[in-house]
Order: C-alpha cells, then sequence, then structure tokens
C-alpha cells in the first residue's frame, strides 16, 4: 500500500491521542483511589453503591436511634429498681410496724417516713432523659404525677423506631407501671397514723402486688434492652458488610490500577519514541543533491 | 526542410509536457498536508502521427489532462463516518457535563440529602418536642429543594445552550451550502475546457464539512455541478442556488427549510448524524427525558410527603391557615379544578376531619358545641363530583370554622371570627380524600416539580407546625407523640407508582410508570445516564477508529508521497534536458546545412 507522508503524521496523532487517553484514565484511577470516577465508568456498579449508601445512612440513623432508645430504658431500669427497693423498704417497714409490740407514736412517726417514700417514688416517676418526661406516655413535657400520686400523662407509651418496620416502646405509660402504689402508700401513711394494724396489714398485702408489677416492668425493660442490644449488633454487621461492598464496588485494586497505570506508561513511552524515528525519518529529498 | 523542423517542434512539445509534469509535481508537493488534496497526475500521450512520404512521423506529446487520484466510494464513506463520529462526539461531550450535573461522588448529591431528609425525621420522632431537632429537618429539606431546583435549572440551561449551538450550526451549514453553490458555478463554468481538479477538491471538502454538521447526500449531475440533499429530501443545493435552513416553531428551536412554494418545514426530527444530529439527540431525546422523569419523581416526592404531613399536628394547631395550591376553576369538581395535584383526589364519599380546640388547647365538642377534656371533630365530607366551592361552603357550614378561596384562588380554612374569643386554633386529621394535601393546606412542601419545589412559608416562618404528632381519635393532643413522623419515616421504604418517560424525536414523548421508592428511582435514574454516557463514548471510540482507518485508506490513493513526488521531479528533468539536447542537435543539424556554401 502506498504511504502517503500526510498518513504518517495523521496515525502518530490518532495513536498517541488514544494511548494518552488510556494513561489518563489508568492515572485517574490510582490517583482518586476509585474504580468509580465517572457516572459511565461503571453505570451498573454505581447504581448499586447508590443504594448501599442509601442503606448504611439508614442504618447510622437506626444505630443513633437504639442508643437515644437505651438512654431511655437504662434511666427507666434504674428508676424503676430504685422503686422496687423502696417498695421492698416499706414492706420491711409494715412488717416491723404490724408487730403488737410497736406503740401508737412509733407508728405515727413511721407515718413520716412512708411521706418521704411516697415523695421519693413520685419523684421517681417524674424521672426525664434530657427533659422529657419517661413515664408520662406522648405528653412527654409534663410532669406525670403530682405529689398525691395523681397521673397528669395519657395512655400512649412514647414509641420510637430501631429498624424500618419494628418500634419499640422506650417510655411507659406511668398510670399502668406503678398503678395504685401511691393509694397504698397513703393508705398506709393514714393506718399507721390512726395506729390501724389492720390497714397496715391490708397494705402490706398491696406492697407484694406491686412489687411483683414492678419486677415485671423491670424484666420487660430489660427484655427490651435485650433486644436493642442484639438489633445493634445486626446493625454492626450489617454496617460492616455494607461497607466492604461498597468498598469492593467503589474502591480500585490498588495493585491491579498500578500495573495498570506502568502497562500505559510503557506503551506510551513506545509509542513516542517510535513516532519521533518515523517522523525524523529522511525522505527522497535528503539525498537528492 | 520538414523533418529537421518536426525534430524541433517535437522537442518543444516535450519540452512543454515535462515543464507541465514539473508544474503538477510543484503542485503535489506544495499540497503535501492539505487536507481533502488529491494528488496529480499529468497524463501524456502522444500526438497523432501525421502520413508523411508514405509513412506515419510521431509529432511529438501532448499533455490531455491532469488525473485526480480519487476513489469517490471510500471519500463518500469516509465522509459518512465523519459525520457518525461528530455526532458520537458532541454528544460525548454533552453527556460528560450531564454526568457532572448528576455527580454523586459529593455530600450535595440528591441521594445523601434525600437519606438526610428521611434521617431528620427520624430524630424527630425520636424528639418531637426538640427545637434543635425541628431547624435541622427544616433547614436540610430548604437545601434538598434548592438542590432539586438547580438541578432543574441546570438542565433547563443546557437544554438552551443545545439550541443556541444548533443556531451557530444551521449558521454554519449555510455558509457551507452556499459556498458549495458558488464552486459548484465555478465548475460548470471551467469544466467546459477541462477537468476542475483543484475545485473538485475544494468542493469535496466543503461538503466534508457540511457531513460534519449533518447528514446529507450528495449527486453529481451531467454538468459537473453536485446537488445536495439533506433530510426529508429537502434540497440544500441545486446548480448554483443554495437553500438556507432557518430556526423556526413558536419556540424558535426548530430547525425549518424553505421548500419551493414558500412555506416552512420543520425538518428537526429527521436530522441524524453530524454535530447538528448529535446535539439534538441530546436535546429532544437525553435531556428531555431527565428533565421529565425529575419533574416526575420531585411530584411524586412532594405528594407523598405532603400527604402524610397534611394529616398531622405540629405542636401549635393554626387559627388560620391558607393552602398552597390554587384551582383555576372554583365551580368545576375538585378533580378537574386545575389544581397540581387534583388526580389524586378520591371523591367517592371519602372524608377528612377538622379539629378545633380553645384558647386553653382544650378539644372542642363540634357535636355538642363544648369544650372539655375530649372532643368530636367536623367531619367533612367528599362526595362524587364535589366543587371547589361546595367544598368551601361545606367547611365553612361546620360551628366554628369558616372557609374562602383568597384571591388567587387558594383555599382558606380559618376559625370563624365570631369564635374567636373562645376557640383558638384548628387541626386536621384522617384525610383519606386526599383534599387537604391537594389544596396544600398543612404541606410540608409547595412545588409539584423540579423547579419549583420548596418548603412550605407557613413552616419556615414556625417550626412549631412541622407536623410530627397526630391528633388523638378524642381531639388530645401530646407534644411528645410522634406517630405522624414515624408515618413519614415508613414512606422512606414505600413504593409509589412515579412516571417515567420515554423519549423519541421521531415517536415523541411517552409516558410509562414503574413502582419503586423515591430514592430507588433517583439511583435509577443516575445509573441510566451512566449508561447511554458509556455507550456514546462506545460509539465515539468506534467512529474514531472507522474515520482513521478510512482515512489511512484514503489518503493511500489519494494523498501526496514526497518520495513520489521527487521521483518524478527527476523523471521530468531528465526527460527536458533530453528535449533540450534534442533542440541543440537539431541546431546543430541546422547550422551544418546552412554552412554548405
Amino acid at each position: 500500500m502506498r504511504v502517503a507522508n500526510k498518513a504518517i503524521y495523521d496515525s502518530v496523532k490518532y495513536n498517541l491521542g488514544s494511548i494518552s487517553e488510556e494513561l489518563n484514565k489508568a492515572n485517574e484511577i490510582v490517583t482518586t483511589g476509585k474504580r468509580i470516577n465517572n457516572l459511565s465508568d461503571d453505570p451498573v456498579g454505581l447504581t448499586q453503591s447508590l443504594n448501599i449508601r442509601s442503606t448504611l445512612a439508614s442504618i447510622e440513623q437506626m444505630g443513633r436511634n437504639i442508643s437515644y432508645g437505651n438512654s431511655w430504658l437504662t434511666t427507666s431500669e434504674s428508676a424503676l429498681t430504685s422503686v422496687q427497693n423502696i417498695i421492698s423498704d416499706t414492706k420491711v417497714l409494715c412488717i416491723q410496724m404490724a408487730n403488737a409490740t410497736i406503740g401508737s407514736d412509733q407508728r405515727s412517726s413511721a407515718a413520716g417516713t412512708v411521706q418521704n417514700m411516697l415523695d421519693e417514688i413520685v419523684s421517681l416517676g417524674n424521672t426525664d432523659v434530657a427533659g422529657n418526661y419517661i413515664f408520662a406516655g406522648s405528653k412527654t413535657d409534663t410532669v406525670p404525677f403530682d405529689q398525691d400520686g395523681t397521673y397528669n400523662g395519657d395512655n400512649n407509651a412514647f414509641a420510637i423506631k430501631i429498624s424500618k418496620n419494628s418500634t419499640v416502646e422506650i417510655g411507659s405509660d406511668g398510670e399502668a407501671v406503678f398503678g395504685t402504689v401511691f393509694n397504698t402508700l397513703i393508705d398506709l401513711k393514714d393506718a399507721l397514723q390512726s395506729n390501724d394494724v389492720g390497714g397496715i396489714q391490708v397494705a402490706m398485702g398491696d406492697l407484694d402486688g406491686h412489687f411483683e408489677d414492678i419486677s415485671a416492668k423491670i424484666s420487660d425493660v430489660g427484655s427490651k434492652m435485650n433486644r436493642m442490644e442484639i438489633k445493634d449488633n445486626i446493625l454492626q454487621d450489617l454496617n460492616f458488610s455494607n461497607t466492604e461492598r461498597l468498598s469492593k464496588i467503589e474502591d480500585a485494586d490498588i495493585a491491579e490500577a498500578i500495573m495498570n497505570l506502568s502497562a500505559a506508561e510503557l506503551t506510551y513511552q513506545a509509542a513516542l519514541a517510535s513516532s519521533s524515528k518515523v517522523m525524523t525519518l529522511l525522505t527522497l529529498v535528503d539525498y537528492l543533491k | 526542410m520538414s523533418s529537421i523542423g518536426m525534430v524541433l517542434n517535437i522537442a518543444t512539445t516535450a519540452l512543454s509536457a515535462q515543464q507541465y509534469g514539473m508544474g503538477v509535481t510543484a503542485q503535489n508537493i506544495a499540497n503535501v498536508n492539505t487536507e481533502g488534496y488529491s494528488r496529480q497526475n499529468p497524463v501524456l500521450v502522444a500526438k497523432q502521427p501525421l502520413l508523411y512520404g508514405g509513412l506515419l512521423l510521431g509529432r511529438g506529446v501532448d499533455t490531455e489532462q491532469v488525473s485526480r487520484s480519487v476513489d469517490q466510494l471510500i471519500e463518500n464513506k469516509l465522509m459518512q463516518e465523519k459525520s457518525n463520529m461528530s455526532s458520537s462526539s458532541e454528544m460525548e461531550k454533552y453527556m460528560q457535563v450531564l454526568e457532572g450535573f448528576f455527580n454523586e461522588n459529593s455530600g450535595t448529591s440528591i441521594s445523601t440529602m434525600v437519606s438526610e431528609f428521611w434521617n431528620g425525621w427520624y430524630d424527630i420522632s425520636n424528639n418531637p418536642s426538640g427545637v434543635s431537632e425541628r431547624i435541622s429537618l427544616y433547614e436540610q429539606s430548604v437545601l434538598l429543594s434548592e438542590q432539586f431546583n438547580a438541578l432543574g435549572t441546570d438542565l433547563i440551561q443546557l437544554d438552551t445552550d443545545l439550541t443556541g449551538a444548533v443556531t451557530s450550526g444551521i449558521e454554519t451549514i449555510n455558509k457551507i451550502t452556499h459556498e458549495i453553490a458558488k464552486v459548484n458555478g465555478q465548475i460548470v463554468s471551467m469544466e467546459a475546457n477541462n477537468v476542475a481538479n483543484d475545485l473538485r477538491d475544494k468542493r469535496n471538502t466543503l461538503v466534508s464539512e457540511l457531513n460534519e454538521y449533518l447528514d446529507v447526500k450528495a449527486f453529481e449531475q451531467s454538468d459537473g455541478s453536485l446537488t445536495i440533499v439533506a433530510a426529508r429530501g429537502c434540497t440544500l443545493v441545486q446548480g448554483n442556488s443554495d437553500y438556507e435552513l432557518e430556526m423556526g416553531g413558536t419556540n424558535g428551536d426548530r430547525v425549518t427549510w424553505q421548500n419551493s412554494s414558500g412555506s416552512y418545514v420543520d425538518i428537526t426530527n429527521y436530522l441524524t448524524n453530524g454535530k447538528l444530529g448529535g446535539w439534538l439527540d441530546i436535546r429532544d431525546e437525553i435531556i428531555a427525558k431527565n428533565q421529565l422523569d425529575l419533574d416526575a419523581l420531585a411530584k411524586e416526592f412532594i405528594w407523598s410527603v405532603n400527604q402524610q404531613h397534611s394529616q398531622g399536628v405540629g405542636l401549635e394547631g393554626f387559627s388560620s391557615v391558607t393552602g398552597k395550591y390554587a384551582v383555576t376553576n372554583p365551580g368545576s369538581a375538585i378533580t378537574s379544578s386545575g389544581l397540581s395535584y387534583q388526580d389524586k383526589v378520591d371523591d367517592s364519599s371519602k372524608t377528612f376531619n377538622i379539629w378545633l380546640f380553645d384558647t386553653d388547647g382544650d378539644p372542642y365538642d363540634a357535636d355538642t358545641g363544648t369544650t372539655g377534656l375530649q372532643g368530636n371533630p367536623i367531619t367533612i365530607t367528599v362526595t362524587s363530583g364535589m366543587t371547589t366551592n361546595e367544598l368551601v361552603t361545606a367547611i365553612d357550614n361546620g360551628t366554628g370554622v369558616q372557609a374562602s378561596l383568597d384571591s388567587q384562588n387558594r383555599l382558606n380554612i380559618s376559625i370563624d371570627t365570631l369564635e374567636i374569643a373562645t376557640l383558638g386554633s384548628l387541626a386536621f386529621s384522617d384525610d383519606n380524600s386526599n383534599v387537604l394535601a391537594a389544596f396544600g393546606i398543612n404541606a410540608f412542601f409547595t412545588g409539584s416539580g423540579s423547579g419549583d419545589m420548596g418548603v412550605n412559608d407557613t413552616i419556615s416562618l414556625n417550626k412549631n407546625v412541622i407536623a410530627a404528632a397526630q391528633v388523638g381519635s378524642d381531639g388530645t393532643m401530646a407534644s411528645g407523640d410522634n406517630n405522624n413522623a414515624l408515618a413519614i419515616t415508613d414512606l422512606q421504604s414505600a413504593t409509589v407508582s412515579i412516571s417515567q418517560w420515554t423519549c423519541d424525536r421521531v415517536n415523541g414523548n411517552t409516558q410509562g410508570s414503574i413502582i419503586s421508592t423515591i430514592e430507588d428511582y433517583y439511583h435509577f435514574m443516575v445509573g441510566a445516564i451512566g449508561i447511554v454516557s458509556a455507550s456514546v463514548s462506545r460509539d465515539r471510540s468506534f467512529g474514531e477508529m472507522m474515520v482513521n482507518e478510512l482515512s489511512t485508506i484514503r489518503d493511500s490513493i489519494s494523498a501526496v508521497s514526497l518520495d513520489e513526488e521527487m521521483t518524478n521531479l527527476i523523471k521530468f528533468q531528465h526527460a527536458y534536458a533530453a528535449a533540450a539536447k534534442l533542440i541543440g542537435v537539431a541546431d546543430e543539424m541546422l547550422n551544418t546545412l546552412l554552412e554548405l556554401k
């Protein structure tokens, strides 16, 4: 085939152009460390990575929700444990005060102790996390219990989401949790003041019931915390596996990328060397004198 | 005398023929780098011999013509491939711009912002009475809306830029066709005697340039002129006349051609290949589709959030609330009233509730007309074919509440001015008719597309109306209620039917739909842009390769090789010297004769 002078220059231009395009691409992958630098580099991989990133953002949010929920549940647990201790202390007091050897003035001074215990339980019922009352149902900005135990909250326990489709009640309907414990204490206090041993015995029986109820509630909170912990572990696993998948899709295999870059470099140098030879080749003109 | 004179004559023809040959060689050498130049060869023929003394005697040499080394088939194929390549290389450029708009490798991408929007609602559901969560969600939503707006504007700008490119493209086309017509005229007049090689090369180059802009067919007429026809048989050049293309159509963005009867024909959709074809493909298929899809996405996103939000209540109710969507005809059925979301309204006797509260926030019992710890709502039933005016009347009839259309035909619902002393606020719930969201009452977003999406200004003025709660069935409200916020977070994984467009320049735009979540739809959209872009890049690099191959073939036939020309130069030089020698010998012979005395 005839080779025209113009064809030599044109082909040098075309070949150097396409090799430097390859070199540039290889260099981009090495310098960014990413396989996908433009949408068109791997559209399918990109769509997957977008989905994973959105999943990761959700996982992170669920993690925040769980740790927020945990702070409520831990506070509930410790408040309820204190309530349980007070109830059990009150029961001990009842047993002492029901004894026939106890005099009326000892009983009436014990009434003061019961009042303190009542105040203590009311204050535990009004426990809050960062200003939100945890035993007020969904009326989280309302102080749930008055001094006499009157309930001001509502019966919808405060719940949050810990996954796309499951919610957990982290707050409680205070009325259901505390039941008639306030009335029992008030009755007990009255019985002590009026030296009514029968009344003390009735209260003693009621306190057993309350103790059981609060215990049940504590184990309920405990099981929720357990559920949260399991969920949290799952989330951490998911986070790990998704991050790994994302990296597999998006990140370049550096060793491979550098190999490709070196290969492209070598091709480019060879092309430059051969092009410069072809272009400086003498023509017949140089030999005619 | 005759035979020596003849030698002189023959030598003279040889001298001029070799000189001519040198001239052609010089022309070839001079054009070694000229694009589109075809090397020329003098075609030498022996002159007609003469019968002399009973014998035939040669009369020398003649340059019959100067031929061009050209294969028109290859030239045509090359033009066609160049046309393909310039189409895909223009498309590639604009696809890269488009890819940039949807760049997902940054924190300000729509998909990141949508994720953060939902997370904002989760934060509110964790702490419904919190102020900072509300402000953060609001800011997040404004950024998201602005991002949609910016993307919408970028697409419109790209559309305008492409129309600009098409406009300047047809100016260039008109210049080229004008030039071709002129060259046609010159060729016809020159070729009465000889083949106008250089003019033909020039015309070929012009046709090739024209092909880079649009796909044309060229036919050579018997008089040597070239007729050029573009899409749909519209003639651009005939003889020495050219017919211009013009921008036309209502928006001035269509390519039109004036036919022989003087009327303009829109040929936009029939222009394929060339830069023009590439620009139009990007503008009318790819940009158009992405604009429509982005709008469809924004529309459905706005709707699903509003639909849930409008049924909730914030930390406080409204004393008066005005919808964000206007009707064009209050007298016609709501479902055909001109509301942006009229097709979402269900008027098969579905209902919504309006709750009233006294100044202390206690619910009002619409059944008994008293306030207390519990209340009952005013329930509005949306009957089949109900008009906006009828709806206004139905709400207005409720005790303690009044309704009207404002000057822009937007629905306003307020506490009755007569009851304002006792009743403080109102709220909404349980809307299965979708009327509240369709009128934009208690809406979160405003607008119905990517361009006009925004956050309701009622919310920007008072973050407390972000509706994280729902009014209880007994009319009670609690600041810690997060039921509506939780319902909104459900939307993140809810699938909805979203329009999806197919845009084709010949068949027009067709609307389909897919069932998908908001996020998946967007991810799919971005992926699709990447796929188109990748395939356009492949086309470009294939086209480039084809052009390179064909150019090599073309050059092997037509381009100049200096080695060859040098050889020719020496060939002609030696022949010239020999012819000169011939004259010298003839001269000597004549002298010999003349010296005979």
